[in-house]
């Protein structure tokens, strides 16, 4: 039996999101332990692991962000050969190797089978790179990877019973590595699968950096030394200390240059849709737009009169 | 007498922004002294540092880059002002508190009248520096090198460090040396423009590099506020972690913060591709053709 648990802090993005993709993913005899969240994602997961590990004949256990959505209706079956390999730990569907702390992004993304879907300036997709094998760049693979991403992870029973979060990392970030990681250190295997899912998130990391930035230093110096490359950099700790601080600088130096042209570009467009707008032209064919409306509006709703298209508010030079 | 300074690498900017720009400033006392740009900045600064430090009269030097064009006929009035205050050695139009580093701008802004004309997008001026929030002119650690204004004292006294020999950095070693020789830079209400790309930076490697050396430099003997005891490695250590984290979440928000701009712009697209691929755009085509003719023949009259 595969059971599926959600941490829940926004229940209406759950049902919008997580409890849409389990149920198209859930088989009958799936349990669904998802929950409020109970403190730190740490913590919360911890809970749903326990409850997992009283399930009996369990065989997964499929933990999801509450704005993560799977698609794949077929989802059990291919979790179930991900876990074919009785060394196998951890499967999600986004993964990177030559990870060397909680910016798993900064090594090399080696699977990403998800649609990044958010609702700023209208809405809008980022495309996977691997949605399908046949649009995936040549370094695109499934198999084993140092880390993978936290919003869909799927966990053998072996794990559920013998891994838990560390609560004492902080209240979010790094989880997922720090979680993976402890499984590479118990000798299990981390990889990726072709599950699809959606994620819907807003199109910005974090709204606070400082707890971030706390994580990937407790991270840092929890694992440093005891798996290969995580936590460490070239050079004596000055050399890192001065080259980390001007790759700083040049982030936020393209960051802030990177805002003054998107800007302009906004300022332009906005000044080119207020002329068109404006002009003579547009005004005085107005009517014609509204004509058209009415006309859509009629097709699509044929019998409801309620439907009124409003006549057209002309801006004015 | 104030003397205005530039070294001309390439005659176009010159001619557009510097030199007219200069002679809006100059005044009955003023002289201009303009060389040939020679391979690296500090030396060609030093160049004009070494011509000007020897004459008599001498009230300051106006060490202008050729892309910065001085708007403000009071200039000089301005000058001798900030200058008044003897302990005064660096005036700027632009520059910070609180942080040392080659990025300036990341402590706190102060900053006169200055805006940056740009190309890119049509073209158009902001606020110079408008991301870091500047208040208005004050005390200051490190000036914008885009314009400083040297006192006879600096002039005579301190120089351009040749071996920062990358190009970036060189006007925040300048103030550090004027600081810790024990005299004062501060920004003041200069109206400036300064023509440059939005995009901030070209060669991210260079910069990177030239930031290190400049830290390197100074691990040592920073000026007050900024001077800091020997750390031992448990404090290297440490700053070195935050740095890695600190460098990595920059990145990470930067990517964030491009997406969003991104998908604005994508829907401002979109809505101006609607716009103007309707079939009423396209069918008043004619009329908007006819109204540019009679626009421009009206100004032709």
């Amino acid at each position: 039996m595969i059971a599926f648990g959600a941490a829940i802090t926004k229940p209406e993005m759950y049902e919008r999101a997580a409890r849409r993709g389990i149920e198209l993913a859930a088989e009958p005899g799936s349990e669904v332990i998802s929950g409020p969240a109970a403190g730190t994602i740490f913590q919360s997961y911890n809970a749903l692991l326990e409850r997992a590990v009283q399930l009996r004949e369990l065989e997964a256990l499929v933990l999801v962000h509450q704005d993560t959505e799977i698609v794949d209706h077929d989802f059990c079956d291919r979790a179930r050969a991900a876990l074919s390999q009785s060394d196998v730990g951890l499967v999600g569907c986004v993964g990177a190797v030559g990870v060397r702390s909680i910016a798993w992004w900064e090594g090399s993304v080696s699977a990403a089978s998800f649609v990044h879907r958010h609702e700023d300036h209208g809405g809008g997709e980022l495309p996977a790179f691997s949605w399908s094998s046949d649009d995936a760049p040549p370094y695109a693979r499934n198999g084993e990877v140092d880390t993978l991403d936290g919003f869909l992870l799927v966990l053998s029973p072996w794990v559920v019973r013998h891994i838990r979060f560390d609560e004492s990392l902080g209240a979010f970030h790094g989880y997922d590595l720090d979680f993976c990681l402890q499984v590479r250190a118990a000798g299990r295997k981390v990889i990726t699968a072709p599950f699809r899912a959606v994620h819907h998130h807003a199109l910005t990391p974090f709204d606070d950096p400082e707890p971030w930035i706390r994580a990937h230093i407790a991270v840092a110096e929890k694992w440093d030394g005891r798996i290969a490359r995580v936590g460490t950099s070239a050079g004596d700790w000055s050399e890192r200390a001065y080259r980390a601080q001007a790759m700083r600088d040049v982030a936020r130096l393209v960051d802030h240059g990177n805002v003054q042209l998107h800007e302009a570009r906004v300022r332009r467009l906005e000044a080119a849709i207020a002329e068109a707008r404006g002009s003579v032209s547009w005004r005085v064919t107005a009517p014609l737009r509204w004509g058209q409306r009415v006309v859509h509006a009629r097709r699509a709703h044929p019998t409801d009169r309620s439907v009124v298209v409003q006549p057209p508010e002309v801006p004015k030079r | 007498m104030i003397v205005f300074g530039c070294s001309v690498a390439l005659i176009e900017p010159w001619e557009r922004w510097a030199g007219p720009g200069i002679m809006r400033a100059l005044d009955d006392d003023s002289e201009l002294l303009t060389l040939a740009a020679m391979d690296s900045i500090s030396r060609s600064n030093n160049l004009l540092l070494d011509t000007v430090a020897g004459l008599d009269g001498l009230e300051a030097l106006v060490l202008v880059h050729p892309h910065t064009e001085i708007a403000d006929p009071q200039l000089c009035a301005k000058v001798r002002a900030a200058l008044a205050d003897p302990e005064v050695a660096v005036v700027g139009c632009i520059g910070s508190t609180g942080e040392p580093g080659l990025a300036w701008w990341e402590g706190d802004v102060t900053r006169g009248s200055v805006t940056l004309a740009y190309d890119d997008e049509g073209g158009g001026e902001i606020p110079a520096f408008g991301f870091a929030s500047p208040s208005g002119p004050g005390p200051a650690h490190t000036v914008d090198g885009f314009l400083m204004v040297l006192s006879s004292w600096a002039a005579r006294n301190i120089r351009f460090d040749e071996r920062l020999t990358l190009g970036h950095g060189l006007d925040v070693d300048y103030c550090h040396q004027v600081r810790a020789a024990g005299r004062k830079v501060v920004t003041a209400d200069f109206h400036v423009i300064e023509h440059r790309s939005l995009e901030l930076i070209e060669d991210v490697e260079l910069w990177g590099q030239a930031h290190i050396a400049l830290a390197r430099k100074w691990e040592r003997g920073l000026p007050e506020p900024f001077a800091t005891p020997a750390g031992g490695v448990g404090e290297i250590k440490a700053r070195a972690r935050r740095a890695e984290a600190e460098a990595e979440c920059a990145r990470t928000i930067a990517y964030f913060r491009r997406l969003g701009y991104d998908a604005r712009v994508e829907a401002l697209e979109r809505q101006l591709a609607e716009l103007t691929e309707s079939p009423s755009w396209r069918l008043t085509e004619p009329l908007r053709r006819l109204n540019m003719w009679r626009r421009r023949r009206a100004d032709r009259a």
